[in-house]
């Protein structure tokens, strides 16, 4: 009797097998990748309705990032500042400046000027500033070099899994309080040494139980 | 507790009979059907929903939401965002003021807590303080000025008073609620010099004027009495619920709990009796209980006066009286208790009692010399010097006959709470200009001409006084959400046409109330929430001339009760009080203290009267129809109501309570229960007979918390007599068998390995007093407010999925046929160091914290519901359906809802288990705190972490604190010998202790009837 298949076709099943094998893989990586907190949110930076400039404020002008976001040594959150604080100089410098014009129609009608959130974690997840800032952790650790940002830009993943890699071993992250906002502080030699100096002094145990955060 | 007083205690008749169906049920986690879908959205529909849903899903999802952060223009000094601000008012409740803290989220109230300087408050709260925040954000408040129910607005109001008010000659009439409001009494001062023919009149349908009647009687004046449980050994209460139904219940409550206080066996405490009709919550903390009917309560009162008029001087009057109580064996017994208490005793009559009660009380407080000991007098100035309720029955008639031009009603519902007989209704409408203040479009609304909308006592300038005077300004927390107006302001656009803002009002006031300069004083009393030095004067009494007299009349005049009529008592809810609470959904869902009944007002009665009309006391288990019965007056006035069996009731008396059975007012209240007010007449409030009684054969459906969480008869609540304690002060601790104790109690053996603490972590605990414990029920209203518990409403809690995560378990113990005794017993989560719901979570989605903490993590649960299964106190929670997106996103103006939340409290979602965290919002506040304070520390000094349940309980039952700390009020209270483990023998160490309960008897009265 005649092969009703003809040859080529024995292969199928093991291509198929090894096809099936790529794909899955491949969806998998892909998802993992793809679908991951560096991928998707890291390098969010989208335009905000006033194209305020966080290099030009704190390179060249050298403010310091508490002259507006003081709270965060204060509360939870590190808050945008109102107008007002803007306007304390907008009221005499750049007076004219057409990109400014939403601040000035803020000022005039009190409402508010529409930022566009970049730090953005959820709902569950409570994160509070001033814990942080107190004992020591850099503004740059998690918010990177806004001072060399024209536009700012999510620059880590703040997934979940990198919240616990600092709980974990905050020693590398700590510095000292007062070199908190300077962006361009970098680790002595020593750090080590001082790192634990510090967690000892200041009884530092990041907590790692889910209340911690998710309450 | 030894094997031969081993008792049982039992929540329902059903469950006392122990029937198949409660096997079944409590077999069940939850009843039967509750775990399928079958309602709102069908299983097909939703699965439909769900796979659009899912499709919408997948698309949505591939943009990333865009966020805003709107900043302040002019950032509001003091604010921080994320940091709550606090501010000192006040509650006003019966023209009673209470001191309050008001949390506020950048401009946003969210909780109301007593205030520490206040002393009706010491910081403490009741549950219609805590619930005050949700009437606040009510969506179905009035919006706006009508004018014969369509549209106006308050300068149409304004234009209108100022045209028709011109003629000041018209026969106008204020009906105001009761107040103590010094800019409400200025203005009602120049209102009736402006109108010569104007009157006013006080309508409150549950009022102190009895009490201020009997006084008059007395004494000769008006005054109002007020009680020191604290300074008393021995208390009478007769038919007086005052832990509950009292203008000063937060202070009540807290000075009977320091009386009764035991921090060794050595100690006195205080004993309470209590003759009443219906089982109040005050009864049920008496150590002796009399049921007898409320009709009787005059009689009984008459007779312990007779009998004390042999003992001491004063009571002359009632010499020689005798009734069919004079022989009771109680009054004998009372007699002696109170001699030998001269001057530290108390007696109390129930404010709806006739004022030949109230004046007896009196007689016999001041003849025993209570009088500046335990009950003191004080002069009112707010209360008016005639019976309000004879000169409101006075105003209806002369409405009726056409008499008064315009009725100005500043807040008040009479259309819904005036007594049948008065038929308000008919009156008002011979009214050609009727001007109705009110919170909501009520029923007296729409029979007005014109509804102005008010505002709530957080958005508007007020003051006033406390129950013992002391001033307080309510300080407004948010501008008007619906543009509404205060009472003040009300009735200054009445007298001048003009909008005056309540702040200008109230400061005109003030200026002649306060000492030295007026900023700095005003400044003053805002901060503290009170003006210091401020009180009623308390005045020096003696019996009046008139009062032998008096009381040879009252006497003459008592009648001696129908052997077997049946009375019908309307008193007020513990929830809705006269209705005007009852568009309040946390209200609503509390159950009642003692019936543990939401969503609906029954009729109670004990087994006996329910056998005598044909309603079987023990139904089918788990069976939510209840037979309802059909009531009615010797007028003709009708209500059918479900029948209630609740042991302990007085026998061939029925108890409605009122505040139910609105109509069109909000959607919370509309339909709920019925209104009893029908029954209600205008002489004798508080009780009457029935003419008939009839099963109607009809049944209904009630949503009753009693039988939920059952343990199943397990010993949990532990509480003995004074003198057994005495023998055996540890008898709680040694009532259950524990295996596996080797001499040592604190480390039992166990399959586990013991959890390690860490030494720079606070261990966080919570002790419970079942002595102090009165069961009012605020702590889970205190924890719904600050945890953004949802309502589910009541086809959802009679299916046992109340959401509340802490409730208050009541148990029955002895007879139920005659007079079993209460316990109540506040259940959260035990936080247990061996936590079985943790072992048996398959996604690790409830572990425990380092600070000791049995933690809930919603965003890991995947609802599989072990844990609830595998609890033995059956404290958790399952969000069935998504409650709190029903709550918070539906209704016209969903955002004003969501106003009400707490910012630091995640809001859970369908699927999700939850229950009580110990507040772990505020433990976290506090070890940042400390942490950024000390620099090196986070365990917070003890008292800094209260719990929203402690921080709410004005009897002080809960402590909360750091159990590594032995100075910690917590540790302190653990180290107690009433303190006990509840299924101690189970070893799963809760963290959660309680500390049994002692009752006080008098030994020769052995069997309370």
């Amino acid at each position: 009797m005649a092969q009703i298949f003809p040859e080529w076709v024995d292969n199928i099943p093991k291509r198929l097998q090894l096809a099936t094998i790529i794909v899955i893989t491949g969806i998998i990586f892909g998802f993992w990748y793809f679908g991951s907190p560096e991928y998707l949110e890291v390098g969010y930076a989208p335009n905000q309705p006033i194209p305020y400039s966080h290099k030009f404020h704190v390179s060249e002008l050298g403010m310091d990032c508490q002259y507006c976001h003081g709270s965060a040594w204060k509360s939870a959150i590190a808050a945008i500042p109102p107008t007002e604080t803007c306007m304390t100089c907008h009221e005499y410098v750049a007076v004219d400046s057409e990109p400014l014009q939403p601040l000035r129609d803020s000022w005039e009608t009190g409402l508010p000027v529409e930022w566009i959130r970049v730090h953005d974690i959820p709902d569950h997840a409570h994160f509070n500033h001033s814990i942080h800032v107190n004992v020591g952790i850099g503004c740059v650790t998690c918010h990177g070099r806004v001072d060399r940002m024209e536009v700012v830009m999510k620059s880590e993943s703040m997934s979940m899994g990198w919240c616990l890699d600092c709980h974990n071993n905050p020693a590398p992250h700590l510095r000292p309080v007062e070199e908190v906002t300077n962006m361009a502080w970098e680790p002595p030699d020593d750090h080590y040494q001082f790192a634990q100096m510090v967690i000892e002094k200041r009884n530092i145990n990041a907590p790692i139980y889910c209340n911690a955060c998710h309450r | 507790m030894g094997k031969e007083q081993q008792q049982t205690y039992w929540r329902s008749l059903n469950e006392l009979a122990q029937n198949e169906e409660y096997r079944k049920f409590v077999e069940r986690e939850f009843p039967e059907n509750a775990t399928e879908l079958t309602d709102g959205v069908s299983r097909r529909n939703f699965l439909q929903i769900m796979g659009a849903s899912i499709a919408l899903a997948g698309l949505a999802a591939c943009r990333k939401p865009v966020q805003k952060i709107l900043p302040y223009t002019r950032q509001p000094e003091h604010i921080v965002p994320g940091i709550p601000l606090y501010y000192a008012s006040a509650v006003p409740f019966r023209g009673n003021l209470s001191g309050v803290v008001v949390e506020t989220h950048e401009g946003r109230p969210t909780k109301i807590e007593g205030n520490d300087l206040h002393p009706g408050s010491n910081g403490k709260s009741n549950i219609r303080q805590q619930a005050a925040i949700l009437d606040l954000y009510d969506q179905d408040r009035s919006r706006k000025v009508l004018r014969n129910g369509s549209d106006s607005t308050w300068e149409d109001f304004t234009a209108f008073c100022r045209e028709h008010f011109a003629d000041t000659g018209r026969r106008v009439a204020f009906l105001s609620e009761a107040h103590s409001s010094p800019t409400l009494e200025r203005l009602r001062q120049s209102a009736l010099n402006r109108f010569p023919n104007a009157r006013w009149v006080t309508c409150e349908p549950f009022s102190e004027e009895s009490v201020l009647n009997g006084t008059a009687m007395a004494f000769g004046r008006r005054l109002r009495p007020s009680y020191h449980f604290d300074k008393a050994s021995v208390t009478l209460s007769l038919d007086d619920d005052f832990l509950q139904d009292s203008d000063n219940d937060v202070a009540h409550i807290g000075a009977f709990a320091q009386s009764r206080a035991l921090a060794s066996p050595d100690e006195e405490p205080s004993r309470l009796y209590a003759a009443e009709s219906t089982y109040s919550l005050t009864g049920s903390n008496a150590d002796h209980r009399l049921r007898i009917k409320s009709s009787e309560i005059p009689l009984f009162t008459f007779a312990l006066a007779a009998h004390l008029s042999g003992e001491v001087s004063g009571l002359e009057a009632y010499a020689g009286y005798r009734n069919t109580f004079s022989d009771h064996s109680w009054i004998s017994v009372l007699a002696e208790e109170l001699m030998r208490n001269r001057g530290s005793s108390i007696i109390t009559a129930g404010p709806e009692h006739d004022a030949p009660v109230h004046a007896t009380v009196a007689a016999i407080n001041h003849a025993l010399g209570n009088t500046g000991q335990t009950v003191e007098y004080l002069d009112v100035p707010y209360t008016a010097t005639a019976d309000q309720n004879e000169a409101f029955a006075g105003l209806v008639r002369e409405m009726g006959e056409g008499q008064i031009d315009t009725l100005v009603m500043i807040g008040t519902n009479p259309v819904y709470t005036a007594p049948a007989d008065l038929d308000f209704q008919t009156a008002l409408e011979q009214v050609p200009e009727s001007l109705h203040l009110s919170l909501h479009y009520d029923e007296t609304s729409r029979q007005s001409s014109w509804h102005v909308n008010r505002a709530h006592f957080l958005e508007t300038w007020g003051d006033g006084h406390s129950f013992t005077g002391v001033r307080s300004v309510i300080q407004p927390l948010i501008q008007p959400l619906f543009n509404g107006k205060s009472e003040t302001e009300f009735l200054n656009a009445v007298l001048s046409g003009e909008d005056a803002a309540g702040h200008q009002l109230v400061r005109e006031t003030w200026q002649e109330l306060l000492d030295g300069p007026f900023e700095r004083g005003w400044n003053e009393v805002l901060h503290d929430g009170l003006q210091r030095g401020s009180r009623y004067n308390a005045v020096s009494v003696s019996l009046a001339g008139s009062f032998s007299a008096e009381a040879a009349g009252f006497l003459e005049a008592a009648e001696e009760p129908g052997g077997d009529s049946v009375e019908l008592v309307v008193r007020p809810d513990p929830r809705m009080h006269d209705g005007r609470f009852a568009n309040n959904g946390w209200l609503q869902e509390l159950p009642d203290p003692m019936t543990k009944v939401t969503w609906d007002n029954v009729a109670l009665m004990s087994p006996n009267t329910a056998e005598r009309f044909g309603i079987p006391p023990t139904r089918r288990f788990g069976d939510p129809n209840q037979m309802v019965v059909r009531l009615r007056t010797a007028s003709g006035d009708e209500a059918e109501i479900a029948a209630w069996v609740l042991p302990g009731h007085a026998d061939n008396s029925i108890t409605l309570h009122a505040g139910y059975g609105r109509q069109k007012v909000g959607r919370v209240a509309d339909q709920v229960g019925v209104n009893v007010f029908p029954l209600r007449r205008s002489v004798s409030r508080l009780y009457c007979t029935a003419a008939d009684v009839s099963a109607t054969g009809r049944s209904y459906v009630i949503a009753c918390t009693q039988d939920h969480h059952s343990l199943e008869g397990r010993p949990h609540v532990q509480d003995a007599d004074l003198d057994h304690y005495r023998e055996n002060p540890t008898f709680a601790q040694d009532a259950v068998y524990v295996p596996g104790i080797y001499g040592d109690r604190e480390h039992p053996v166990s399959l586990f390995d013991d959890k390690q603490w860490p030494d720079h972590q606070p261990q966080w605990g919570m002790a419970i007093d079942l002595n102090a414990c009165i069961g009012c029920g605020v702590c889970t209203i205190a924890c719904q407010a600050e945890n953004n518990i949802p309502v589910i409403g009541k086809r959802e809690v009679r299916r046992g999925r109340e959401m509340h995560w802490i409730r208050t378990d009541r148990y029955f113990r002895g007879d139920e046929r005659g007079n079993p005794q209460v316990m109540h017993q506040p259940v959260p989560c035990m936080h247990c160091e061996n936590a079985p719901c943790e072992q048996v979570c398959p996604v690790a989605a409830t572990t425990h914290s380092d600070d000791g903490l049995n933690q809930m993590t919603y965003n890991r649960c995947i609802g599989t519901r072990y844990c609830a299964n595998n609890c033995p106190y059956k404290v958790r929670r399952f969000n069935f359906f998504n409650y709190s997106k029903e709550y918070l996103t539906t209704g016209d103006d969903p955002e004003i809802i969501q106003m009400a939340m707490n910012p630091d409290v995640t809001v859970r979602f369908r699927g999700v288990m939850e229950k009580c965290t110990y507040c772990v919002q505020r433990i976290s506040r506090a070890k940042i705190d400390t942490k950024n304070e000390t620099g090196d520390t986070v365990k917070p000094s003890d008292g800094t972490v209260k719990t929203a349940c402690q921080q709410a309980c004005p009897a002080n039952a809960i402590t909360f604190g750091d159990l590594t700390d032995e100075k910690s009020i917590v540790s302190i209270q653990k180290s107690k010998d009433r303190n006990y483990l509840m299924l101690e023998e189970l070893n799963v160490r809760p963290r959660t202790s309680y500390l049994a309960k002692i009752r006080n008897p008098n030994r020769q009265l052995s069997e309370p009837s």
